[in-house]
């Protein structure tokens, strides 16, 4: 039999496994269905065969990213009772329950207008279709809003008197409505939007670019670049709002979670002229198998935020220190942004300034399939960093995991299914991804739909 | 409903049941949602005890549903590929779903009736929740009610005879195991449902006029939804075989007025939603008659 804190390991894991698996579902299909409307915009707009074309088969598609999302959304959402019950208490008992409960509602924008969309396209006029698309977007955006709300109160939480929960267990001086604007919450929300769907446009135009190597299909190498076009577009965006919320993000823990920010950066004890420590680990205050850059962490913040005074471990007592393996995900997260960064801004010289076609060059094509993985990972290791550099609490100074964590080993064997399902769906999902975008060729896709008789919006 | 004749009925009545299932499969799994979290609102005293007892079941409800979703959204645009093809894929999707309702139909005997339940020891014996001779009657017996109702709202007239049969065998069932778990259960309200189950049955069968009132969908709901509540207040304030009183665990305080509001605002943007959503079914099937004279 395992003991508790075995049991309490494993509830740990298992919702990791889960969420991280999540977060790939919602990513792509945040950037999927802002994709699918972009390029039906443009196919309304210029009447393009190839763009049409493209948003069609990627309705398709999207339904099945979002059928099985929207199943791991609810084993998630179980998950919480089941995993860390004293938790979701804490939550059902102050207003940071009505977060989840208005995300429901976001929730039903997304689903009801996509079911319009996908399966009604024929009853409405062009342009109406096309608006359903924004209101499942807006559903899809105003969802992955709420949940990081609820991730922003766990970070900083509010609305409830935390020193009597602490003492008591009871839950008194209740502010409903507070846990929607916390500290940190802005920051947060700013944030994590640009990143996920930065990781997803990224999945996606990946997908673009190794298929544009693969095919010998001229016409459908056509529709591919379209898409490639407006995947850069959304990236080059994306990347440049993520590095400006990520420095907001940094005065924000700076100011907020001065610990997690020690961690993160390794410092064993606050300073004003603080190296920067690449990768490694302390072993007894000293740093282990770290590339260190004097005065350099000292003098990025200092930029960045105007702080001169850095926090360090040795402020905080130990037990309550989160691992510091935080410091290297928080490190691999960052090179990675960087390589991207340098990615996207060689792509856009090369269109801006060169004038060339980058969305049809194969250095770009070539390098896009690798970096897909790398922003798969950055947002894994991004959202590792964020809940690990919280441990040990789950609320941050109110609730420790291990407080939360349910302690019935009876879930272990149905838990370890769970994960088994999730590792044989996950490929099954993206091969259907696969199979369905290229069930038809472009030439048969615009005869069937010269064939339709009403003909209006997207027809299946 | 639908599930069982899918699976058994697969030539005959396909085309009927998916007519209803492939648009709304999203909209019923985020109801699902809905409830969950309704759940954790209510009754955030009881979460605990719940997940105590309940993990490894809600656990398994989760690999079903996650079956159902993936399944379903598979089988809509899957193209034959060697062994693969659509029917087995729906196919999996009603059993993953049949399942997911037996599961759902155990964990709600158990909050009824409290039968395998140790509230102070926070566990669930499924061994003996089997062994109560309620629990096996519950299921059979609302499953009984499901098929036998599935061509009613369905509308499935190759399948008239099993209506009236199945339909009083599930009642029956049904009746039995509420008033094995309690006979305190089966009280005068008990004849709502019992009546309105049957009557159903009853006018699908007897004319084409009446089965199609009886399966016109907004008459058919109704119909359940009144079901539902008369069911719910056989047991109403107590669960779990008189151990918990609701109205002692639901939430109450300055939460209420919060919850209110968004239930208002959120309920009205999906009222508005819906009377889109039904406008434009409304409007596809005036369209398919249209085409069909």
């Amino acid at each position: 039999m395992l003991d508790a804190t075995a049991i309490a390991t494993f509830d740990r894991f298992l919702f990791a496994f889960t969420i991280a698996s999540h977060i790939i579902l919602v990513s792509m299909s945040i950037a999927l269905i802002i994709v699918i409307s972009t390029a039906e915009f443009i196919s309304l707009r210029r009447n393009d065969t190839y763009y049409r074309a493209l948003s069609r088969r990627l309705s398709k598609v999207f339904v099945i990213v979002f059928g099985v999302g929207t199943a791991s959304g609810v084993v998630m959402a179980v998950e919480l009772v089941t995993l860390f019950p004293a938790f979701m208490t804490l939550v059902s008992q102050t207003g940071a329950v009505l977060i989840l409960y208005a995300e429901i509602f976001a929730f039903f924008l997304e689903t009801i207008s996509l079911v319009m969309y996908i399966y009604y396209a024929n009853y409405l006029s062009k342009y109406a279709h096309w608006v359903l698309s924004i209101f499942i977007a807006a559903g899809a955006l105003l969802s992955a809003i709420f949940i990081t709300m609820l991730n922003a109160w766990m970070n900083t939480p509010n609305g409830f008197d935390a020193a009597v929960f602490i003492q008591s267990g009871n839950v008194t001086g209740i502010d409903p409505w507070a846990p929607f604007i916390t500290t940190s919450t802005f920051g947060e929300v700013a944030h994590v939007l640009p990143t996920v769907l930065f990781a997803g446009v990224m999945l996606v135009g990946g997908y673009f670019a190794w298929r544009h190597i693969k095919s010998n299909d001229i016409e459908e190498k056509k529709m591919l670049t379209k898409g490639l076009k407006i995947a850069a577009a959304l990236g080059i965006g994306m990347i440049f709002l993520a590095i400006i919320t990520g420095v907001n993000e940094i005065t924000t823990l700076l100011q907020l979670q001065p610990l997690k920010y020690s961690a993160i950066e390794l410092n064993p004890t606050p300073g004003t002229d603080l190296p920067e420590k690449l990768f490694g680990t302390l072993v007894n205050g000293q740093f282990h198998g770290s590339i260190v850059i004097p005065h350099l962490q000292s003098f990025l913040v200092q930029i960045e935020t105007g702080i001169t005074s850095l926090p360090g471990l040795s402020q905080f007592p130990s037990s309550t220190w989160p691992p510091l393996y935080v410091h290297i995900t928080f490190d691999i997260m960052v090179i990675g942004g960087f390589a991207l960064g340098l990615f996207f801004l060689a792509y856009f010289v090369d269109w801006a300034f060169l004038k060339r076609k980058p969305y049809e060059s194969k250095l770009f094509l070539y390098s896009w399939v690798p970096l897909a993985f790398v922003a798969l990972i950055i947002m894994e290791l991004g959202w590792v960093t964020d809940e690990v550099g919280r441990q040990p609490w789950i609320v941050y100074n109110v609730m420790t995991t291990q407080q939360a964590a349910n302690y019935n080993g009876g879930f272990l064997v149905p838990g370890i299914l769970i994960i088994a399902f999730y590792v044989i769906l996950l490929p099954l999902t993206f091969y259907f991804f696969s199979r369905v975008f290229n069930s038809s060729s472009m030439s048969e896709e615009e005869k069937k739909k010269q064939e339709d008789a009403t003909g209006t919006g997207v027809n299946y | 409903m639908g599930a069982v004749v899918l699976l058994l009925f697969w030539k005959q009545a396909n085309s009927n049941v998916l007519e209803y299932i492939v648009p709304i499969w999203e909209i019923t799994g985020t109801f699902g949602a809905l409830v969950v979290v309704m759940g954790d609102f209510a009754y955030p005293t009881l979460l605990i005890p719940i997940a105590s007892m309940f993990a490894p079941l809600l656990t398994v409800f989760l690999i079903l549903f996650v079956a159902r979703n993936a399944s379903i959204a598979f089988a809509e645009f899957i193209i034959k590929r060697k062994w693969l093809d659509r029917v087995k894929l729906y196919k999996l999707y009603a059993l993953s779903t049949l399942f997911l309702g037996i599961t759902f139909l155990v964990l709600l005997s158990a909050l009824v009736s409290g039968v395998g339940v140790n509230l102070a020891e926070g566990t669930f014996s499924l061994g003996a929740w089997v062994s109560s001779p309620g629990s096996l009657l519950f299921v059979i017996g609302t499953l009984g009610i499901g098929v036998g109702v599935a061509p009613v709202f369905f509308s499935l007239n190759l399948m008239k005879k099993i209506v009236l049969p199945l339909t009083a065998t599930g009642v029956g069932l049904s009746v039995l195991a509420y008033y094995l778990y309690s006979p305190s259960f089966v009280s005068s309200l008990m004849l709502v449902p019992v009546t309105l189950t049957l009557l159903a049955g009853a006018f699908f069968v007897a004319s084409k006029k009446t089965a199609a009132i009886v399966s016109n969908k907004a008459i058919f709901i109704t119909i359940l939804s009144v079901i539902i509540f008369s069911l719910q207040f056989l047991v109403y304030p107590s669960a779990m075989g008189g151990v918990i009183n609701v109205d002692a665990v639901t939430t109450s305080g300055p939460l209420t007025p919060a919850y209110l509001i968004i239930t208002v605002v959120g309920g009205v943007m999906l009222a508005i939603m819906l009377w889109f959503y039904i406008n434009i079914t409304m409007r596809s099937k005036r369209h398919a008659s249209e085409e069909n004279k």
